[in-house]
C-alpha cells in the first residue's frame, strides 16, 4: 500500500519502545503484591508436589495389586494417602486462585486510587482534552484488565521456575534415564520456542499493521458512510470491507501458524517424553533393554515416571495459556500510563494544594513570604494574618500583577493589571473568547498564570486556598446524581436542614421544587436531566449561597435564559449576595448595567 | 442467550470449517487419552510378561506393535493439536470476517439519521473489539462442549468393553462434572455476575459525574469526599468480584475433587474385579489410566461457562446497534423518480427524538425547478435540519415534503439520493487515492470526465504539484490536504455526480476569502440550470440565489 517499509518499521519500533515502558511499569506494580503472588505460587507448587505424591501412591497401589497381590489391609494406608492428597490438592487449587485474586485486587485498587488522584491533579482544564466516557473506561475496564497478569501470569511464572526442577530431582534417583529424558526435553522447549519466536517477529509486525489498518479503514468508512450513501456507493463498499476483513484473517493466520508452531513444539516434546518413557520402561520391564537401570525396574517405578511425564510439561503449558493475560495487561497499562503521565501543567498550584487544609499552616506562611518577596512592601500587615487575613475593607482584595496566559502559542490574556476591593460589584464584560473565563480560572487557581502573579488578599493564589474563600458558579453548573438537597449541600454536606432550606428559598429553588413529588429530596440526574436551564442555575446559586464565601464568581449566569427568566434571576442574585464581593462574567448589557463597576476584556487585554 | 443464538445462526455459511475443527479437536483429545491409556497398559503388560520370562517362560508378548502405536499416537496428538488449532482459528476468523461485513451491512440503512447519535469510536469498538469477543463462542464454548459430549461417550463405551460397572460409574461422574457442576455454579454465580454489571454501570455514572463536574467539585471543596466515595465503590466492586472468584475457585476445586473421587472409585472397582479374576492386571492399569486422562475432556467446561457472560454482553452490544430502527422506512412500493425537481414543504415541523423543542416549526416553502434560495441564521437555528428533511434523512413530525408533487415518503430513499449534490463544511475524504476519492461520485467516469471535473473545481494546479498526481494517497495516513483542497475535491465530486438539486450547507465555512470567492465562482457556473438550496451565515455567495430567507429558532421568514 502507500506506507513504505521504513514507515512500517518506525511505527512498529515506536510501539515496541512503548511496550517496554509499559512492561517496566507493570513490574513496578508487582512490588506491592509480592506476598499474595508468592502465596499463590506456593499453592501452585504444593499442588504440583501433591501430583508427585499422588503418582507415587497410585503407582505403589497398582504394583501392590497386580504384581505383589497384597491383601486389602495393606492397601488401606496408601489409599488413605491418596485420598488425603486429593483433598490437599483441591484446597491448593482453591488457594491458588483466591490468593492470585488478592494480588490483582490490591493492584487494581491502588491504580484506581492513583487515577482518581491524577484526575484531581489535572483539574478541569487538563481533563477536558479527553472524553469523559473514555476516561471512565480506563478507571473501570482497563484497570480490571490488569487482574489476570497479577493473579495468574506472575504466579505461574514462579511455578515454572520451581516445579519442573523438583520433578527432575525426584525422578532422578528413581530412574535416571527417565530423569535424563526430562532434563533434555524440558529445556528444549524454551529454546525451540525462542527460535520460532524470532521468525514470528516479522509476521507479528505485519499482522499488527494489518490490524491497525483494518481499524483505520473501518473508522474511515464508518465516518464516511453518509457520503458513501449520498453517492450510492455504500453497498459497493461492502465488497471492500469483506476484502479487508479477509486480509486481516490471512495476516492473523500467518502469525498464528507460527505461534501455534511453538505450542506444537511444547506438545511435541511432551508427547515424545511420554512415548520415550513408556517405551523405555516398558521394554526394560520386558528385559529387552539393558541400558541404565532398565533391568531392575519395577512396575511401580515405571508407572510413577510415566504418570509424571505429562505433569512435567504442565506448568509450561499453563504459562503459554496465561501469556495472553500479559498482552492484555500491557495494552491496559498503555492507556493507564497515558493518563498518569499527563502533565498537570499547573504543578505549582497542585504542589501548594497539599499543605493548605488548615488555616495558618506552614505552607500558607511560606506563600505569604513568597508573596511579599515578590511584591516588596506590598502588604506587610496581611502577611502576618492567618490564611487570607481580614477581608473587611480591603482595597486590594484581588490583584492581578501583569498577568499573561498562553495556551501553547496562543495568547489568551496579556499583561493584565487589576485591583478589586471588598464588596465591589463587578461586571467582567467582553466578547466570547475575550478571556473572561480564563481570568476567572486563574483567580480560582484552576489554571496557573504563564507570567505574572494573581494575588488574593496579598497571597499568591492556589486552588485549595482560593476555593475556601470563593464561591463559583460556572457557565454550565454540573448537577450530580442525587437529590436537589445533596446538590445544594455540595460544599457543606453537614449543613443543617434549615440552612439548606433557607438557601433553597433564597435562590428560588423552592418555587419549582415544591411542585416535585418529593420536594427538595427529589432525585435528579446527569446534566440535571428534567430541569430547565434556569432551574439548574438556581440550584447552583443556592449552592454558592450556602457556601457563604466572601467572594462570588458567576460565569455567564444568564447565557441560556430568556428575557423574563433573566430578570428574575438577576433579582435573586442581587438579594443573595448583598454583602459580598461579586464578579460576574457576561456580555449581556442588562447584567452589565446592574453592576457598579465594569471591567472589559478585548482579545485578552483590558480595555479602558 | 437470545443474542448468542442469533450469532450462532450467522455461523452457518462456515459450517464446514467449524465441523472440521471440531473433528480434529476430537481426534486429538482421543489420541491424547489413548496415549496415556495405552502406555499404562503397555507397561503393566510388559511387567507381567517380564515376570513370566524371569520364571523361565518364553516371552509371549508382541511388544513391537504397542510400542509403535505409542509413537504413532504421540505424533498424532502433536500434529492433531497443531491442525486443530489452525482449523478452529481459521474457522473462527472466517466467521468473524463474515460478521464484520454483516455488521457494516446492517449499518447502511441506519445512516443518515440514526447512527450519528453514536460516537464513531464507540461504533468502531463494537465493530472490532466486540466482534472479536465472539470468538469465544466457538473456540471456548461450542467446540469444547461438542468434543466433551463425543469424547465422554467414546470413553464410556470403551470402558464398557472392559468393565461395565466402572464405565457406568465413570460416565455418571463425567456427566456430573461436565453438566451438573457448571450448571450449578452458573446459577450460583449469576446473581454476583449481574451485580457486577450493575455496580460497574453505577461506578461509570459516578466517575463521569466526577470528571464532568470536576470544576464544581473543586470549587466546592468536595473532591476529597467524592473520590473517597468512588474508592469505596471500587472496594465494593472488588469485594463482589472476590466473592465471584471464590465461587469459581470452589467450582474448580470441586471439579478436581470429583475427578479424583472418580479415580479412587475406578481404582477400587477395578481392584475388586481383578481380585475376582474379571479383569487382567494390565487391563486394570488401562482402566485407571483411561479414567485419569478422560477428565481432561471436561476440565475446560466450568471456565467456558464463566466466559459465556462476557460473550453474551458483547453479542448484546452488537445487537443494540444492528437492532436500531432506521430513521425512515422505505415504501413498500416506491414510485418512480419524477422527471421534474420542484421542491415543496407544506407546514413542516420536526423535532429530534428525546427532545422537547421543535427543531423546525411550521415551515412552508416552495422552490420550483431551477429556483435558488439561501437560508441565513445563527448556529442551531435549524437550517441544517431543514436541509436534512429535504433529503429525507428524517421524516417530518408534521406536514409533508414534496418532490414534484410526490411525498418523499413514497419514493425510494436510495433513488432520492441520486437527485442531490451536496457540498458541506465537512468534506469527507477517504483513505484512498485522489482518483478513487473522485470516482466515488461516478465509478464509471472516463478520463476526460475526470479532467473536466478537476479543471472546473480548480484542482489542476494542486494535482500537478503532486509527484504521484491523481494516484496520490489522501485521507488518514496519506498526504495532508488543506481544508480548501478538500473542499475542491468535494466540488469535483459534485461536478461528476451532476445531480439536479444542489444542497450547499455552509459550503465555504472555514475557507479564507480568496478560496471562498473561487468556490462560489465555480459554483455559479455549474449551478446555472440547477435547483439550489444553500444554508449560510455569511454574506458571500448570496449573489448566487434568487431569494434569501432568515431562520431563527426553527422558524423561517422571508428577508
Amino acid at each position: 500500500m502507500q506506507l513504505t517499509e521504513t514507515d512500517n518499521q518506525a511505527y512498529f519500533d515506536k510501539n515496541k519502545a512503548r511496550e517496554k515502558i509499559c512492561a517496566v511499569w507493570l513490574k513496578e506494580q508487582d512490588k506491592a503484591v509480592r506476598k499474595p503472588v508468592l502465596f499463590a505460587a506456593m499453592a501452585g507448587i504444593v499442588n504440583g508436589l501433591g501430583v508427585i505424591v499422588q503418582s507415587a501412591a497410585l503407582a505403589f497401589i497398582l504394583q501392590a495389586i497386580i504384581i505383589d497381590k497384597l491383601p486389602w489391609a495393606a492397601l488401606i494406608m496408601p489409599l488413605m494417602v491418596l485420598a488425603t492428597v486429593f483433598i490437599l490438592r483441591s484446597g491448593c487449587v482453591y488457594l491458588h486462585q483466591t490468593w492470585g485474586f488478592e494480588a490483582g485486587a490490591q493492584v487494581r485498587a491502588s491504580v484506581r486510587q492513583r487515577l482518581l488522584t491524577q484526575f484531581l491533579k489535572l483539574g478541569p482544564a487538563g481533563i477536558k482534552q479527553r472524553q469523559s466516557g473514555e476516561l471512565a473506561a480506563v478507571t473501570l475496564e482497563q484497570v480490571d484488565a490488569l487482574e489476570n497478569y497479577f493473579s495468574r501470569y506472575l504466579p505461574q511464572k514462579m511455578i515454572v521456575g520451581v516445579l519442573p526442577v523438583i520433578m527432575i530431582i525426584v525422578v532422578m534417583p528413581v530412574n535416571w534415564v527417565a530423569g535424563l529424558i526430562f532434563l533434555v526435553t524440558g529445556p528444549m522447549v524454551p529454546v525451540f520456542m525462542a527460535l520460532v519466536g524470532m521468525g514470528a517477529a516479522s509476521a507479528n509486525r505485519s499482522q499488527f499493521l494489518a490490524m491497525a489498518r483494518m481499524s483505520g479503514y473501518f473508522l474511515d468508512r464508518l465516518q464516511g458512510l453518509e457520503t458513501l450513501k449520498l453517492f450510492g456507493q455504500a453497498t459497493q463498499e461492502l465488497a471492500n470491507i469483506n476484502k479487508i476483513a479477509d486480509g486481516f484473517r490471512e495476516k492473523t493466520m500467518a502469525v498464528l501458524r507460527i505461534a501455534f508452531l511453538s505450542s506444537a513444539i511444547l506438545e511435541f516434546f511432551s508427547a515424545i517424553a511420554v512415548a520415550l518413557v513408556a517405551v523405555y520402561v516398558g521394554l526394560g520391564l520386558l528385559g529387552q533393554i539393558h541400558f541404565g537401570p532398565a533391568e531392575h525396574i519395577t512396575l511401580s517405578e515405571a508407572l510413577f515416571v510415566l504418570l509424571l511425564a505429562p505433569e512435567f510439561f504442565m506448568p509450561l503449558r499453563q504459562l503459554a495459556v496465561n501469556y495472553h493475560d500479559r498482552a492484555a495487561a500491557l495494552g491496559a497499562s498503555d492507556a493507564i500510563l497515558a493518563i498518569l503521565e499527563q502533565d498537570a501543567g499547573m504543578s505549582e498550584a497542585a504542589d501548594n494544594a497539599a499543605g493548605c487544609a488548615g488555616e495558618g499552616s506552614a505552607s500558607i506562611a511560606n506563600d505569604a513570604l513568597r508573596a511579599s518577596a515578590m511584591a516588596p512592601g506590598n502588604r506587610s500587615i496581611q502577611s502576618s494574618a492567618s490564611s487570607y487575613g481580614d477581608f473587611q475593607g480591603n482595597k486590594n482584595l484581588i490583584e492581578f500583577q501583569n498577568v499573561s496566559k498562553y495556551y501553547g502559542e496562543r495568547r489568551v490574556l496579556a499583561a493584565i493589571n487589576l485591583h478589586i476591593s471588598t464588596r465591589e460589584k463587578i461586571a467582567l464584560a467582553g466578547e466570547s473568547g475575550a478571556g473572561k473565563t480564563t481570568l476567572l480560572n486563574l483567580l480560582l487557581g484552576f489554571e496557573a498564570a504563564t507570567e505574572g502573579n494573581v494575588l488574593l488578599n496579598g497571597l499568591t493564589v492556589n486552588r485549595e486556598c482560593a476555593t475556601q474563600e470563593i464561591a463559583w458558579v460556572g457557565q454550565n453548573p454540573y448537577i450530580f446524581h442525587g437529590t436537589i438537597k445533596d446538590n445544594i449541600a455540595l460544599a457543606d454536606p453537614d449543613a443543617s436542614g434549615q440552612n439548606i432550606i433557607n438557601a433553597a428559598q433564597a435562590a428560588g429553588v423552592t418555587e419549582f421544587s415544591a411542585q416535585l413529588p418529593e420536594g427538595l429530596l427529589t432525585p435528579i440526574g446527569e446534566r440535571g436531566y428534567g430541569l430547565s436551564g434556569g432551574q439548574v442555575q438556581r440550584i447552583a446559586l443556592a449552592r454558592a449561597f450556602l457556601k457563604n464565601a466572601a467572594i462570588i464568581l458567576l460565569d455567564e449566569p444568564t447565557a441560556n435564559l430568556d428575557a423574563a427568566n433573566k430578570a428574575l434571576l438577576l433579582d435573586v442574585i442581587d438579594q443573595l449576595f448583598i454583602g459580598k464581593t461579586l464578579i460576574i462574567a457576561t456580555h449581556d448589557p442588562l447584567v452589565i448595567n446592574r453592576m457598579s463597576r465594569r471591567i472589559t476584556l478585548q482579545q485578552g487585554r483590558l480595555a479602558l | 442467550m437470545k443474542d448468542v443464538w442469533f450469532f450462532l445462526k450467522l455461523f452457518k455459511p462456515h459450517s464446514l470449517w467449524l465441523a472440521g475443527g471440531i473433528i480434529l479437536s476430537l481426534l486429538t483429545a482421543l489420541a491424547s487419552i489413548a496415549l496415556l491409556t495405552l502406555s499404562g497398559w503397555f507397561i503393566s503388560a510388559s511387567a507381567i510378561a517380564g515376570l513370566a520370562v524371569l520364571d523361565g517362560n518364553v516371552l509371549a508378548f508382541n511388544f513391537m506393535l504397542p510400542a509403535a502405536q505409542i509413537r504413532a499416537l504421540a505424533i498424532t496428538r502433536t500434529l492433531g493439536r497443531y491442525g486443530e488449532r489452525l482449523v478452529t482459528h481459521e474457522a473462527t476468523f472466517r466467521v468473524l470476517a463474515g460478521i464484520r461485513s454483516w455488521f457494516f451491512q446492517q449499518l447502511i440503512p441506519l445512516v443518515p439519521g440514526r447512527l450519528p447519535v453514536m460516537r464513531s469510536g464507540d461504533l468502531l469498538s463494537r465493530m472490532t473489539a466486540d466482534i472479536d469477543a465472539l470468538d469465544a463462542l466457538y473456540l471456548r464454548l461450542l467446540a469444547p462442549a461438542i468434543v466433551a459430549v463425543f469424547g465422554v461417550t467414546a470413553v464410556t463405551l470403551f470402558l464398557a468393553y472392559y468393565a461395565p460397572v466402572i464405565s457406568l460409574a465413570t460416565g455418571m461422574m463425567l456427566i456430573i462434572a461436565s453438566v451438573f457442576v457448571p450448571w450449578v455454579f452458573n446459577r450460583l454465580g449469576r446473581a454476583g455476575a449481574e451485580e457486577i454489571v450493575v455496580l460497574a454501570a453505577n461506578f461509570r455514572i459516578r466517575q463521569i459525574d466526577m470528571i464532568q463536574g470536576l470544576a464544581d467539585l473543586i470549587a466546592n471543596q468536595a473532591c476529597g469526599r467524592f473520590s473517597g466515595f468512588l474508592e469505596q465503590f471500587s472496594d465494593v466492586m472488588i469485594n463482589t468480584q472476590r466473592q465471584n472468584n471464590r465461587l469459581s475457585a470452589i467450582s474448580l476445586a470441586l471439579t478436581l475433587l470429583l475427578s479424583q473421587t472418580t479415580l479412587l472409585l475406578a481404582l477400587a472397582l477395578a481392584a475388586l474385579s481383578f481380585k475376582e479374576g474379571l479383569l487382567s492386571g494390565s487391563d486394570l492399569t488401562l482402566v485407571v489410566f483411561c479414567v485419569i486422562a478422560a477428565f481432561e475432556l471436561v476440565m475446560p467446561l466450568p471456565q467456558a461457562l464463566q466466559m459465556l457472560a462476557k460473550t453474551q454482553k458483547a453479542a448484546q452490544r452488537i445487537r443494540q446497534v444492528t437492532g436500531m430502527m432506521p430513521a425512515i422506512c422505505q415504501p413498500k412500493q416506491a414510485l418512480a423518480l419524477p422527471s421534474r425537481y420542484d421542491l415543496q414543504l407544506n407546514d413542516v415541523s420536526f423535532r429530534y427524538p428525546d427532545q422537547q423543542d421543535w427543531a423546525v416549526k411550521n415551515i412552508s416553502l416552495t422552490i420550483p425547478q431551477g429556483g435558488k434560495i439561501a437560508i441565513v441564521g445563527a448556529n442551531g437555528s435549524g437550517k441544517t435540519t431543514l436541509l436534512h428533511l429535504i433529503m429525507r434523512y428524517y421524516d417530518p413530525g408534521q406536514g409533508r415534503v414534496l418532490l414534484a408533487g410526490h411525498d418523499l415518503r413514497h419514493l425510494d430513499a436510495d433513488d432520492l439520493m441520486t437527485c442531490f449534490g451536496v457540498l458541506s463544511q465537512r468534506s469527507q475524504l477517504f483513505a484512498a487515492s485522489i482518483k478513487e476519492n473522485l470516482l466515488i461520485a461516478k465509478p464509471d467516469a472516463s478520463a476526460t470526465e475526470l479532467d473536466t471535473a478537476i479543471k472546473a473545481a480548480g484542482l489542476e494546479k494542486f494535482i500537478s504539484y503532486l509527484p504521484e498526481g491523481l494516484e496520490t494517497w489522501v485521507g488518514e495516513s496519506g498526504v495532508k490536504v488543506s481544508g480548501g483542497e478538500a473542499r475542491r475535491i468535494a466540488l469535483a465530486r459534485l461536478y461528476l455526480k451532476n445531480a439536479p438539486v444542489l444542497i450547499l450547507d455552509e459550503p465555504t465555512e472555514g475557507l479564507d476569502s480568496d478560496t471562498e470567492r473561487n468556490v462560489f465562482k465555480a459554483l455559479a457556473d455549474f449551478a446555472r440550470d440547477k435547483t439550489v438550496v444553500m444554508v449560510t451565515h455569511r454574506e458571500a455567495g448570496l449573489g448566487l440565489v434568487d431569494a434569501v430567507y432568515g431562520m431563527e429558532r426553527g422558524v423561517l421568514c422571508k428577508l
